[in-house]
């Protein structure tokens, strides 16, 4: 859709009742998985099923309980070249689900966040690209803290650190799981 | 059991009880079924070696009846294969299995492995739907809830500013969510303030059971969603929208969210609708019933839904600012046909990294009421409501330093019209305008880790003026304020968070007015405020 829509269909809504609904999510997996990486021609689903020894190392690595008995994760490739990991996760924003996608490269380090689906009605900012962006190249190693190396977000401070624990316990999947 | 031997059918009976124990590579049994598995057959194979034996060892046996036998016997292996089929399939469903693998160049549109807890963890983190504590027992339906208790001692005005001790059990409230899709979802608020209401004069119980939200929410593009008709929130500044106590420092909301926008004003909402237009830009809108300059109690509202004969309080004063003009929600009994409007711009610049705020409107065509007059029993006609609010947050990055600003200015179009001044009470006047703004600086310290929480000590200050009565009064009553609405708050303390859901607070609160012998309304108070 083009830009111009974005601020003419909220009055056009208002006066006509016959527009059709679509649902949608911000992001598809699919489409996640392309945005993430352009020029992959494949991704190899891999997913990660936790041992009980895995499971206490990413607890101690990240400080965050592992609620799931694994992960789901993509391998990006183009022809025979490893472009990295596509992981796609959840956490709990406010006190409803929100799905996200974390692409790191093959080092591990985040290469980018992308909020797939949040079903809050306030609180949306987590899904701000330029917020997102501050995790761009983090790695196991930083902190990942809020009002440290992650800065807050006014409305949402319960997603946002939602989300943020959520990614560090995506590079600590890593550390354990995929190096 | 007889001697193993070499089966008619070339299978030896040692060969089958090695293969039970060891398990097939076809056949992924656990133990204790692989066990059982083997001794059926190993019996079934010995019945039909026995019956072998027999026929061997007893040639006069007839012919149809080792036939029978022997038909019997196959009929029975035969059950047991099938029994053998369907223990494997039950242990295959047993088994977590992960999606299986999509075919090169196909991409799976949803992900779709199964979050099973670990033996001995506590439930999976989307299945902590009740209070973030355990799995709902209805799948979608999730509850959360936020509340806040007070106590302390503050001057009361009434008594001339004498110090009373007290507590108030503000409030519980619960938030029921239901997602009936991934796109729709139910949302409400269930709120009990003051610890509840009760009829018998032993349950010393004065407060409220109410519900302050009740909408659908409709989840269709980033920039364009829909709140159904219901009970919602007025887009009007942040505290209105964003009131958890684990979201503001003091113990009570701040001051311009008492009486200026009389938080927390829920009202019947005909819908909203809502989105970003871009990444850093949100709007909402909204259309609901007016507020009322009407705050005298529901009984006295006549069956017509209009202002009783006789004096009746109003909505709108110079003490209270729009303190009692909530309209009602329930039973079609708003007092007057006009809808309201409001509109909030949310941004978050993306030059200044941190900083949030938003800009939003209110206004509505009359909040008079049916049938509003005054004391001198002359009709009042209607006065349009503006209101306007402008605020702003920001959290210095890599720092604890955070500061909030707002201001909030409302207009009426014709205070000759507004039951205070007809009300024959001179002291509550309310001028064709009144506002506030407010100033708040705070720290955030990290305390370190303990009882499983990382702990953070916030203090802060907040300076806040607000003058309710600034000039311009007309009506029948006297004119003149006398500085009661004119005030500003000095309010200084400290919020302990053991973890971002649970707030310690303590604060004190100095007033000032510009009335005769000062506010006498200063105030020491603890709080205690949680939200999962």
């Amino acid at each position: 859709m083009t830009e111009w829509l974005r601020w003419t269909a909220p009055p056009a809504i208002v006066l006509s009742l016959a527009s059709p609904v679509y649902a949608v999510q911000y992001l598809t997996v699919a489409q996640a998985q392309k945005v993430a990486f352009p020029s992959a021609t494949q991704f190899v689903w891999a997913p990660v099923v936790y041992r009980p020894d895995q499971v206490a190392a990413i607890e101690k690595r990240s400080g965050e309980k592992v609620m799931s008995r694994g992960e789901q994760v993509w391998k990006a490739q183009k022809g025979n070249q490893f472009l990295g990991f596509f992981l796609v996760d959840y956490v709990i924003g406010k006190h409803l689900v929100i799905d996200y996608a974390v692409a790191l490269t093959p080092e591990g380090s985040v290469k980018q966040v992308e909020i797939l689906e949040y079903r809050e009605s306030y609180g949306g900012d987590v899904a701000n690209p330029d917020w997102l962006a501050q995790f761009n190249g983090k790695t196991s190693r930083d902190p990942l803290e809020m009002d440290r190396d992650i800065r807050n977000i006014s409305g949402a401070t319960l997603s946002s650190r939602h989300v943020t624990e959520g990614i560090k316990r995506i590079l600590a999947i890593y550390d354990v799981c995929l190096k | 059991m007889v001697t193993p031997r070499k089966l008619r059918s070339g299978v030896s009976l040692s060969a089958v009880l090695s293969a039970a124990r060891h398990g097939t590579a076809s056949c992924s049994l656990d133990g204790a079924r692989q066990r059982g598995v083997a001794l059926l057959v190993a019996a079934a194979l010995t019945c039909v070696g026995g019956a072998a034996a027999r026929a061997a060892d007893d040639p006069a046996s007839t012919q149809v009846a080792q036939a029978s036998d022997q038909q019997q016997l196959l009929d029975r292996l035969k059950q047991m294969e099938q029994r053998i089929r369907t223990l494997e399939q039950e242990q295959r469903q047993q088994q977590v299995a992960p999606a299986p693998a999509p075919s090169p160049g196909v991409l799976p549109a949803q992900p779709t492995v199964q979050a099973v807890p670990l033996p001995g963890a506590p439930p999976a983190a989307g299945n902590k739907d009740l209070f973030g504590l355990y799995p709902s027992p209805i799948e979608g339906l999730k509850f959360g809830a936020y509340g806040e208790f007070k106590f302390g001692s503050q001057q009361n005005p009434d008594a001339n500013g004498h110090w009373e001790n007290g507590f108030d059990a503000a409030r519980l409230v619960l938030l029921p969510s239901y997602a009936i899709t991934d796109s729709i979802i139910f949302n409400a608020e269930i709120e009990f303030e003051h610890g509840g209401t009760a009829f018998d004069n032993d349950d010393k119980l004065h407060g409220t059971a109410e519900v302050e939200q009740a909408f659908i929410d409709f989840k269709v593009r980033d920039y364009l969603n829909f709140h159904s008709p219901g009970v919602d929130l007025v887009p009007i500044g942040y505290t209105n929208q964003i009131h958890e106590p684990t979201t503001f420092y003091s113990v009570n909301r701040p001051e311009l969210a008492n009486g200026l926008i009389p938080t927390t004003l829920d009202v019947p909402s005909w819908g909203t609708v809502y989105g970003k237009v871009t990444p850093n830009i949100g709007y909402e809108f909204q259309i609901s019933s007016s507020l009322e300059d009407f705050g005298d109690s529901f009984d006295s509202r006549t069956a017509a839904n209009s202002a009783p004969a006789g004096a009746y309080a109003p909505g709108v004063d110079g003490r209270n600012a729009l303190g009692f003009s909530k309209p009602p929600v329930g039973d079609f009994s708003q007092l007057n046909n006009d809808l309201a409007y409001a509109l909030k711009i949310s941004y978050t610049p993306p030059f200044v990294p941190g900083l949030a705020g938003s800009t939003s409107v209110y206004f509505s065509p009359n909040i008079e009421p049916r049938g509003a007059h005054s004391d001198l029993g002359t009709p009042l006609g209607k006065s349009s409501l503006t209101l306007v609010d402008s605020e702003l947050r920001y959290r210095l990055p890599r720092t604890g330093f955070e500061f909030r600003g707002e201001y909030v200015q409302a207009f009426f179009g014709n205070t000759a019209n507004l039951r205070a001044n007809n009300d024959s009470d001179p002291t509550n006047n309310v001028g064709s305008t009144m506002w506030g703004a407010s100033a708040e600086v705070a720290y955030h310290f990290p305390l370190g880790r303990a009882l499983g929480g990382d702990w953070e000590a916030v203090p802060f200050y907040r300076y806040t003026y607000e003058d309710l009565q600034t000039g311009g009064f007309h009506g029948t009553d006297d004119n003149g304020s006398i500085g009661a609405g004119r005030l500003q708050f000095h309010t200084v303390g400290v919020a302990v968070f053991p973890t971002p859901k649970l707030v310690l607070k303590m604060n004190y609160q100095h007033v000032e007015s510009h009335q005769s012998g000062g506010a006498k309304a200063d105030a020491l108070l603890g709080g205690v405020g949680f939200f999962f």
